[in-house]
C-alpha cells in the first residue's frame, strides 16, 4: 500500500499541503479548530493555486497509546512529507517540542514548514533558547521554518508588565513543566523579578496529576495577589483554577494563550474564573478581528454555527501563507516555495498586515489581555510593546524585542 | 531468510528507504527493546513494568556522552558501549535489593522505578534538559570519514543507514538471545521461572540468575535506547519513556508468546506497526477518499484506534492465551495442569 | 511553616487517601480472589463518571434544592455502583473467565485490552477534552473559621461516603456467608470448591462488589475533583493499584491503609518538597517500604510452595 503511493512519480498538476497536528488525545479540540481553519483557506482558494490542484492531508502526530504527540509519529510524518514529491508545504506543529523533531528533518529537503501554534523562543531566535538553538534545527544551514504566531518572548514579560500596572505586588508562579508552559513561566518569572515584584514561589505541576489541592493550600499560605500558570488547557489549567477556588485562594489568575479556548472555561467551570481570570493572547481575539480576519470569522460562523476558537485563524493564516508561497513560486520547487514564504514582508492577512522577519517570526506583535466574563472570553485591552513599564536600569539586556 | 529480505528490501524499493524506512527502523528498535524485556518476563518469569525507563536511561546516557552541550562528545560506538554497561549497572542496582520480592510486588517496584526515573529526568533540568530533552544527538559516525564518505552526513541524510544499523543491531541481539537460550545461564533462567525452589535444590543460585536477567534485560533495553536517541537525533522528552511505553512493550512480548524470539518480534510488529504504520495509513486513506467529509470522530480510524487495539489484545489472549507463536516449552506447559495461585 | 499548615496538608492527604483507598479496594478484592491485576478498574471508574455526568445533565441535578442534593448523590452512588458492578461482572464473564487456566499473564494483557476499549467508549462519550463536572456541592468551609483550616462540603462528602462503604465491606467480608466463601476461594479455590463453595458465583460476586465500590468512587471522584476525562482512569488506577500493593495486595485493611499512606505522602511531599517531585517521592517511598516489608504493610507472608 505504502509502496504504491510512495513510488508514484510526482503528479505535475497536484500540490499537497500536509499538516501535522495532535489529532488524538487531549489536544484534539484545538487541532480540530486549526484544521477547520486550514480547510477553509483551501476551500476559499477553490482547491487551486496557480496551475495546481491542491490536496490537503491531515496527519496526526499523536498516537492512541500515548494520547498526545510523540516524537516518532512527528518524525514519521516529517519523513513521509519529505518523501512525497507532491508535498509543497508542511503546516505544523502544534507543540513546540514536536517542532524540534521535525524541523531538522524537513530542513534537509528545504520543505516549507509553517507553524500556526509554536511559541517556544528557541525555535527561531538566536541566543534566546538553549545554546546552539536555532542552528541545530537547520542542518543544511538554510532556513525553512516560519510561524504566524508571536513567540513567547513577548507574551511572558508583557504579562508581568501588565500585572505591575494593575498593582500586583506578590505573585506565585506555576507551570506545567513542558517546553511551552515552562518557557513562558520562566520569562514571566524573570520579568517579575526585574520589575521588583515579589515571586513567592515557582513550582511545576505534573500535567497528569488529577488535583492540586495540596499545592493550592501551599499557594494560599503565601497570600499572593496573582497566580500565574504557564501551561495549557491540556496540562490541567482548568483543574488548577478549580482547586484554587476550593482552597480559598483569593488571588487573580493569569494564563497564557495556551488556555485561550472555550474548553478551558468549560473545564475550569465558568464560575471559578468569572472576573478573576486573565488570558494573554498573541493577536486579537476572533470577535475583534476586522478586514480579512473579520470575513473569516463571519464565514466560519456560517459554516460551523459557532464563533471560531482563537487558534482557528492561525490555521487559516498558516495555510494562506503556504498557498501564497506556492503561487508566488509558480512551481513545485521546494526551495523556491520556502524562499517565497520566508520572503513575505507585507502580508494582507486575517491577522492584519504583517510579515516575517529574518528569523521567520511574524512581525505582528500585538498582544491582548482578555478576561473571563459570563463564561466567555471578553476582550479587555491591547498591550503594545511601547506600554512596557519604564525599564529598571539593570535589566536592559533582557528587553524582549531583539 | 527474513533477514535477507529485510536487508535487500530498501535497495530494491528506494521509497522504502524513506518514509516507511524511518518507521521500520523504529520498529526494529522496539524489537530490540522487547527482546530485552523478554529475558526478564519470558525466560525468567519476572514481570517488569518499567522497561521503558531503562530504554530512556540508555537514550539519555548516550545523549550526555555525545551532545555538544557536554564536554565528552565521544563517538557513537564508545558512547553506546558505556551507556549499555551503565544501564546494566543501574538494572543491577535496582534488582539487588528487590529480588526477594514475589512476582507482583516486584512488578510494582519496577513500575515505581519507572515513575521515579521519569520524574527525575524531567526535573533535573540542568542535566537532562527537562522537557526539552537533550539534542541534537549527532548521528553515528559523525566526523568519521571512510574513503571520502562522510559517515555522519550520510546517516543524517539517508535513512537507509539507520535502517541497516538498526537491522544489524537487531540481528546481533537475536543471535545473542539464541545463544542464551541454549546456554547454561539460559536454562537456569527457565529453571528459576518454572520452580525456584527446585532450581535452588539443583544447585542454581536463584539470586545470581535473577540478577543476570535484570542486568541483561536492562543492557539490551539501554542499547535500544541508544539507537532510539540517535535515530531521532534527540532524547525526546521524558514522557516518551513512561508507563504507557512499558505496557505496550510488555503487551507485545506476551501477545507474541512469552520466551519466544519470533513471537516477540511478531508481537512488536503487530502492536507498534498498528500505531505507527497502519493507523496513520488508514486515516489518510479515509481522508483521500473523502469518506468522512464532516470530520466526525466516529468515522475516522483514529477515533476507533483504542478500541481496535484493545479488542485485538482481548481476542488474541482469548484464543491464543500462550501468545501467537508460543515458545515450545510454554506450549507444552499449557497442556499440563495449571499451577494454583 | 506552621503547625496549622501541616494539619491542613494532612487533612487534604487523608481526604485524598480515602478516595484512593476506595479505588484500591477494587484492585485488591479482584487480586485476592483470582490473582489478576485488573488494569481496567481505573477505566471502569471513568465510565462510571461518564454515566454520573450524563445522569446529572439529563435530570438537571445541578440546579436542585440543597435538601434534595444529598438524596440525589445517594441515588447517583447507587446507580453508578450497580452499573459498574454489573459491567465488571459482564467483563469477567466474557473476557477473564475463559482464561482462568491460561498462563498468568494472559488475563493481564486482556485487562489492558479491556482498559483500552473502555477508554475508547469514554472518548466517544465525553469527547477528547476534559469535562467539568457540575458542582453539586459548594466549596464552603464546614469547620469554624477560627481554626484556620479549610475542609469543605466536598471534602466532607468523601468521608461521608467512603467510611460507611468500608465499614459495610468489612462486615460483609468478615461476618456473612458470602464473605467467608470469598476468603475461602482466595486462599485455595480448589479446596473451597471441594467443600461446596460455588467458586464461579463467588468470583462474580467479588467482581460485582469491586465494581460497585468503583462506581461509588466514580461519583465521589466526580463531585470532589469536578473534572472528568477519558484518560482519568490511568492515573486513578496507578495510585490506587500502588496503594493496594503497598498495603499488601489481597488484604482489605491493607488497601485502606495503603490509600491513606499514599494520600498523606502526596500531600506532604507537595507541601514540603515541591509539587514537581510528588510522583517520584510516592514511588520512591513505595520501593523503600517494599524492600523492608516485601509483602506490603499488612500483607500475609506467603510461604513458598514446596
Amino acid at each position: 500500500m505504502f509502496v504504491v503511493t510512495a513510488c508514484r512519480p510526482a503528479d505535475p498538476d497536484l500540490v499537497k499541503i500536509v499538516s501535522s497536528l495532535p489529532r488524538t488525545g487531549s489536544a484534539k479540540h484545538q487541532s480540530d479548530t486549526l484544521v477547520r481553519g486550514i480547510r477553509m483557506a483551501i476551500e476559499e482558494a477553490e482547491g487551486r493555486v496557480g496551475p495546481f490542484r491542491v490536496e490537503y492531508l491531515d496527519l496526526d502526530d499523536s498516537t492512541a497509546a500515548a494520547g498526545q504527540w510523540t516524537s516518532e509519529a512527528e518524525a514519521a510524518n516529517a519523513r513521509r512529507a519529505l518523501q512525497d514529491p507532491d508535498v509543497c508545504a508542511y503546516i505544523g506543529t502544534f507543540n513546540s517540542g514536536a517542532a524540534k523533531v521535525s524541523m531538522p528533518i524537513l530542513n534537509l529537503g528545504d520543505l516549507l514548514m509553517v507553524s500556526p501554534a509554536n511559541t517556544a523562543v528557541g525555535l527561531t531566535k538566536p541566543g534566546m533558547g538553549t545554546p546552539g538553538e536555532p542552528e541545530v534545527y537547520r542542518p543544511t544551514g538554510r532556513r525553512n521554518y516560519a510561524r504566524v504566531v508571536p513567540a513567547d518572548d513577548l507574551q511572558g514579560p508583557m504579562a508581568a508588565d501588565w500585572a505591575v500596572r494593575r498593582g500586583v505586588k506578590k505573585v506565585y508562579i506555576l507551570d506545567d513543566n513542558e517546553v511551552y508552559g515552562k518557557g513562558i513561566a520562566d520569562l514571566f518569572d524573570e520579568r517579575c523579578r526585574e520589575l521588583g515584584v515579589e515571586v513567592l514561589g515557582h513550582d511545576s505541576i505534573d500535567a497528569k496529576a488529577q488535583e492540586f489541592k495540596s499545592l493550592m493550600a501551599s499557594v494560599k499560605a503565601t497570600k499572593p495577589d496573582l497566580v500565574y500558570f504557564g501551561g495549557t488547557t491540556q496540562s490541567k489549567g482548568g483543574q488548577l483554577a478549580k482547586d484554587m477556588t476550593a482552597a480559598g485562594v483569593g488571588a487573580i489568575l493569569m494564563v497564557p494563550d495556551g488556555c485561550m479556548e472555550q474548553v478551558f472555561i468549560d473545564s475550569a467551570g465558568a464560575a471559578n474564573l468569572e472576573g478573576r481570570c486573565f488570558v494573554t493572547f498573541g493577536g486579537l481575539p476572533p470577535a475583534k478581528l476586522t478586514g480579512k480576519g473579520g470575513e473569516f470569522v463571519q464565514r466560519y460562523r456560517e459554516k460551523h454555527g459557532e464563533l471560531p476558537e482563537a487558534y482557528a485563524v492561525y490555521g487559516y493564516e498558516a495555510a494562506r501563507v503556504a498557498l501564497h508561497a506556492i503561487a508566488t513560486a509558480g512551481s513545485k520547487d521546494r526551495r523556491a516555495i520556502t524562499d517565497a514564504a520566508l520572503g513575505i514582508r507585507d502580508f494582507d492577512g486575517a491577522l492584519g498586515h504583517w510579515g516575517f522577519d529574518e528569523n521567520g517570526d511574524t512581525t505582528m506583535r500585538t498582544l491582548t489581555v482578555n478576561i473571563v466574563r459570563n463564561g466567555k472570553f471578553e476582550f479587555e485591552e491591547v498591550l503594545h510593546e511601547a506600554d512596557l513599564v519604564a525599564e529598571p536600569a539593570a535589566s536592559a539586556g533582557a528587553t524582549p524585542a531583539p | 531468510m527474513t533477514l535477507a529480505v529485510l536487508a535487500v528490501a530498501p535497495l530494491c524499493l528506494p521509497a522504502l528507504g524513506g518514509a516507511l524506512g524511518g518507521q521500520v527502523t523504529t520498529l526494529f528498535i522496539y524489537c530490540i527493546l522487547a527482546l530485552g524485556l523478554n529475558v526478564m518476563v519470558g525466560y525468567t518469569g519476572l514481570v517488569h513494568l518499567g522497561i521503558a525507563s531503562f530504554f530512556g536511561i540508555g537514550a539519555y546516557l548516550l545523549a550526555i556522552l555525545t551532545v555538544p552541550m557536554y564536554p565528552f562528545q565521544i563517538g557513537f560506538l564508545p558512547a553506546t558501549a558505556v551507556a549499555v554497561l551503565a544501564t546494566a549497572g543501574i538494572g543491577l542496582a535496582l534488582g539487588a535489593p528487590t529480588l526477594r520480592l514475589r512476582g507482583d510486588y516486584l512488578a510494582i517496584v519496577t513500575l515505581g522505578f519507572g515513575e521515579v526515573a521519569k520524574v527525575t529526568l524531567r526535573n533535573l533540568e540542568q542535566i537532562t534538559g527537562g522537557m526539552k530533552g537533550l539534542n541534537p544527538v549527532p548521528p553515528p559516525g559523525a566526523g568519521v570519514t571512510i574513503g571520502g564518505l562522510d559517515l555522519g552526513k550520510e546517516f543524517a541524510i539517508d535513512p537507509r543507514w539507520f535502517y541497516y544499523l538498526a537491522l544489524a543491531s537487531l540481528a546481533g541481539v537475536v543471535l545473542l538471545m539464541r545463544r542464551l537460550e541454549g546456554s547454561r545461564l539460559g536454562r537456569a533462567l527457565v529453571a528459576v521461572r518454572e520452580d525456584e525452589l527446585a532450581a535452588q535444590a539443583m544447585g542454581i543460585s536463584a539470586t545470581k540468575v535473577k540478577l543476570s536477567a535484570f542486568a541483561m534485560s536492562s543492557a539490551v533495553a539501554g542499547l535500544a535506547g541508544c539507537l532510539y536517541a540517535a535515530s531521532l537525533s534527540t532524547t525526546a522528552d521524558p514522557n516518551a519513556y513512561d508507563f504507557n511505553r512499558s505496557i505496550m512493550v510488555l503487551c507485545a512480548v506476551i501477545l507474541g508468546g512469552l520466551g519466544s524470539i519470533p513471537g516477540t518480534l511478531l508481537g512488536v510488529a503487530i502492536l507498534v506497526g498498528f500505531d505507527t504504520v497502519l493507523a496513520p495509513w488508514a486515516d489518510s486513506w479515509i481522508q483521500q477518499w473523502n469518506i468522512n467529509p464532516t470530520g466526525s470522530s466516529l468515522l475516522s480510524f483514529s477515533g476507533w484506534r483504542l478500541a481496535i487495539f484493545g479488542l485485538a489484545l482481548v481476542l488474541v489472549m482469548r484464543y491464543r492465551p500462550a501468545g501467537l507463536i508460543p515458545s515450545r516449552r510454554m506450549a507444552a506447559e499449557l497442556h499440563d495442569a495449571p499451577e494454583g495461585h | 511553616m506552621s503547625a496549622q499548615f501541616f494539619l491542613q496538608q494532612c487533612l487534604i492527604g487523608l481526604t485524598n487517601g480515602a478516595l484512593i483507598a476506595l479505588v484500591a479496594l477494587g484492585y485488591t478484592m479482584v487480586y485476592g480472589i483470582i490473582g489478576l491485576i485488573n488494569f481496567a478498574h481505573g477505566d471502569l471508574i471513568m465510565l462510571g463518571a461518564c454515566l454520573a455526568l450524563s445522569i446529572v445533565g439529563a435530570l438537571g441535578l445541578a440546579a436542585v434544592d440543597p435538601a434534595v442534593t444529598w438524596v440525589a448523590i445517594a441515588g447517583l452512588v447507587l446507580v453508578c455502583g450497580l452499573a459498574c458492578g454489573s459491567l465488571n461482572v459482564a467483563v469477567d464473564r466474557i473476557v477473564y473467565k475463559p482464561l482462568r487456566n491460561a498462563p498468568k499473564l494472559a488475563p493481564l494483557v486482556s485487562a489492558i485490552g479491556v482498559s483500552f476499549i473502555f477508554m475508547n467508549i469514554g472518548l466517544f462519550w465525553l469527547g477528547s477534552a476534559d469535562r467539568s463536572f457540575p458542582e453539586l456541592l459548594p466549596s464552603d468551609n464546614v469547620l469554624p473559621d477560627d481554626w484556620g483550616l479549610q475542609f469543605t462540603q466536598k471534602d466532607r462528602l468523601v468521608v461521608l461516603i467512603v467510611v460507611p462503604l468500608m465499614v459495610a465491606l468489612s462486615i460483609l467480608v468478615r461476618w456473612t456467608k458470602l464473605g467467608k466463601a470469598m476468603r475461602a476461594v482466595s486462599q485455595d479455590p480448589t479446596a473451597a470448591a471441594l467443600v461446596g463453595v460455588d467458586v464461579d458465583r463467588v468470583i462474580a460476586a467479588t467482581f460485582f462488589i469491586g465494581g460497585f465500590l468503583g462506581g461509588a468512587a466514580s461519583v465521589v471522584y466526580s463531585l470532589y475533583i469536578n473534572t472528568i476525562g477519558f484518560q482519568m482512569g490511568f492515573q486513578n488506577g496507578l495510585y490506587a493499584f500502588t496503594a493496594a500493593v503497598l498495603g499488601g495486595i489481597g488484604s482489605i485493611p491493607g488497601a485502606v491503609l495503603g490509600g491513606v499512606v499514599i494520600g498523606l505522602v502526596r500531600a506532604l511531599a507537595s507541601a514540603y518538597v515541591g509539587e514537581r517531585w510528588t510522583g517520584a517521592i510516592v514511588f520512591a517511598i513505595l520501593i523503600v517500604i517494599l524492600v523492608f516489608r516485601p509483602e506490603g504493610l499488612l500483607g500475609r507472608r506467603v510461604r513458598e510452595k514446596v
